[in-house]
């Protein structure tokens, strides 16, 4: 088999002491910024870059410790869900609806332990997933064109509007934005500078730590300022432990969220949000008798699974075609691309100790972190009880210092701050940042192939529309650019079904 | 139409104004050289034109929305200290500086006047000697040399 001998290689890598306690770094620090709120997964990736840089890690050594925190994060976050009520992004409001009950009949360290045997399955047997997919889609893809990239990345941006949670237009002037922001500089192929007004500073680009933080960590802050949630901790330790019959009967569930966590996970847009919402609500469907919404162990571990098995497959695209579909994996992009390693689905053959080192860490990650986090749970649910203004002051200093130390610029921290006073509006009317970020991410890529697909043609648009898959791809997203128009209903369904549950 | 509508409107118009702008700076840029025939001009033009077109979806059919009514004197003490400090960064060394925003910001997430003085400062000095003495990533050291 082509895929185990692969994943051993890789393994390998992985396996080394240095790569473990890699692993074993950033699935802790993972867990513990997605049990906090306000900073995240994105945030805190962006933030351990120049750290990367340093410390002088090979780029798979990186990407590892990064990775440990994007799937970590998706263990930790279950934990104010389910103790405090609260979300700390939209792909945990589900879990809440039988974690909190549960928590509050005091069996909150059951609802911890089956939410993180939850996680597990859907990372694990997503990842499992990933090795045997992952080379043939890239395989598809090395034949890929500039014509095909540019119609595979209009389709990414169809389904970000299309099925994104915001309204189309909106999500398409997000989209637009963030292209906007990454043309600041000057252009490679001209030497002619775009949007710069005349600023030097502006010169070299908006440096992407910066736009991250400015998007996501001051946006967050503010937001935070404005209307201060607080909550207090629902007692985790004692009560009735998780009985093993109560495990066995959530596998069905988790089995059933990880296929459609995997599956929503791979387009672009839908994520964790959307999929942990279908997967409880296709489970309470399926096996509710009036017990889902008052500590169901299945209403929990549904959602649970689902979200990460929706984060990790999330890798797919970014790794075998160099499409990210989700904020997150645009920031992993964002790093493997500081690191000058091109993305895409050339990875797996000219740097297999990258793609393979990645998907190897990825099953230690996960093992490592049903271990920390079934009896360490409770350490990091002390976490929650950081006071807001020790966390946020701490917060904002650590984003501003790793904003200085990667630009070493006091204007990129004006720039920044100017970003989350723009994202913060944003939020509050309606606009959505993710597809912004994915877009900037994309910017570079998008138009270098565009220009050589009409470089090929000598400035003929034809070229775009000549291979039969740019054809098919570009078929598909005009179909999914189109559905808001001809079926407005169909949306709102789908968004009335999600929001019942809420 | 609802008054919970203006602010469709109005960021609609923004953004249809920044799309304008976008297509007239790509209109704008004199090229003497591109290596390849589109050239620098084509890409802002078709992002101002998609802006443009969102915009004035957005303007002409605004939906109403409720404006979530918050706190905004913290918003203004964490915005206003945020923009202050790149100003004060150099001058005063990274340290105090900190030390000044994580103060004013912990007054806004209600933390009391002295310990927040304290936990600030030591936020400071953790965060420096982590990033500038632990991995050699420079901070701006002022005349207290951190």
């Amino acid at each position: 088999m082509d895929a185990l001998a692969s994943l051993a290689y890789g393994f390998s890598v992985a396996l080394t002491p240095f790569n473990l306690l890699l692993a074993l770094l950033g699935a802790a620090l993972g867990t513990a910024v997605g049990a906090l709120p306000g900073i995240g997964p994105i945030n805190s990736i962006v933030l351990l870059l120049p750290l990367c840089f340093a410390l002088g890690l090979p780029p798979e050594s990186a990407l590892i410790l990064l990775a440990g925190i994007y799937y970590g994060s998706g263990y930790g976050g279950r934990i104010s869900s389910i103790l405090l009520n609260i979300p700390g992004d939209p792909g945990l409001v589900m879990t809440t609806l039988d974690g909190f009950p549960l928590a509050q009949k005091g069996r909150g360290a059951a609802a911890l332990a089956i939410s993180g045997i939850g996680s597990f399955v859907g990372g694990t047997l997503t990842v499992v997933l990933l090795t045997f997919l992952a080379v043939p889609l890239a395989r598809i893809a090395v034949t890929f064109g500039p014509a095909e990239y540019v119609a595979l990345m209009t389709l990414s941006f169809t389904l970000l509007a299309t099925i994104g949670e915001a309204r189309p237009a909106k999500t398409w002037a997000a989209i637009a934005l963030g292209l906007l922001l990454a043309m600041v500089g000057i252009d490679g192929g001209s030497g002619i500078e775009r949007f710069t007004f005349g600023s030097l500073e502006l010169l070299g680009g908006i440096d992407f730590t910066t736009l991250t933080i400015g998007l996501f960590a001051v946006s967050e802050i503010l937001v935070v300022a404005e209307g201060l949630r607080s909550g207090t901790v629902t007692s985790y330790s004692g009560g009735e432990r998780l009985k093993w019959s109560e495990i066995r009967a959530c596998i069905p569930a988790m089995l059933r969220a990880t296929g459609l966590g995997f599956f929503l996970g791979i387009l672009p847009a839908t994520g964790a949000a959307v999929s942990s919402a279908l997967a409880y609500t296709v489970e309470k469907r399926i096996s509710d008798r009036g017990t889902f919404g008052k500590g169901d162990m299945r209403g929990l571990a549904s959602p649970e699974t689902a979200d990460n098995a929706a984060q990790t497959a999330s890798m797919v695209p970014m790794l075998a075609l160099g499409i990210p579909g989700s904020g997150t994996t645009a920031v992993l992009l964002g790093a493997l691309m500081m690191y000058s390693v091109t993305p895409g689905p050339l990875l797996f053959t000219q740097r297999p100790e990258i793609a393979w080192g990645l998907i190897a860490s990825m099953y230690i990650g996960n093992v490592m972190l049903l271990v920390l986090n079934l009896p360490l749970v409770g350490l990091f649910a002390r976490l929650l009880l950081v006071p807001y203004w020790i966390l946020f002051p701490g917060i904002l200093g650590l984003s501003f210092a790793g904003v200085y130390a990667a630009t070493n610029s006091s204007f990129e921290l004006v720039l920044a701050v100017l970003l989350g006073i723009l994202a913060y509006v944003m939020r509050k009317v309606g606009f959505p940042l993710i597809p912004l970020l994915i877009a900037f991410v994309l910017a570079r890529l998008f138009e270098d192939n565009l220009r050589r697909a009409m470089s090929l043609s000598d400035g003929n648009p034809a070229i775009l529309f000549q291979s039969p898959v740019a054809v098919a791809i570009w078929l598909v997203a005009l179909a999914v650019l189109l559905v808001p128009l001809i079926a407005p209903r169909l949306r709102k369904r789908v968004a009335h079904m999600v929001d019942s549950e809420t | 139409m609802a008054d919970g509508a203006i602010f469709d409107r109005i960021s609609g118009v923004l953004v249809l104004l920044l799309g304008v702008g976008a297509v007239w700076h790509g209109l704008s840029l004199e090229v003497a050289f591109a290596a390849d025939p589109v050239g620098p001009k084509a890409f802002p033009i078709i992002v101002g034109l998609i802006l443009l077109v969102c915009g004035a979806s957005i303007a002409l059919r605004p939906k109403a929305m409720a404006w979530e009514v918050g706190d905004y004197g913290r918003i203004l003490l964490v915005a206003l200290s945020s923009l202050v400090y790149p100003f004060i960064l150099l001058p005063l060394g990274f340290v105090p500086a900190t030390a000044i925003l994580g103060f004013l910001c912990a007054l806004a997430f209600k933390g009391r006047p002295i310990p927040a003085l304290f936990g600030s400062t030591i936020m400071a000095i953790v965060i420096f000697a982590l990033i500038d003495l632990g991995l050699g990533l420079g901070l701006p050291r002022g005349p207290l040399g951190m």
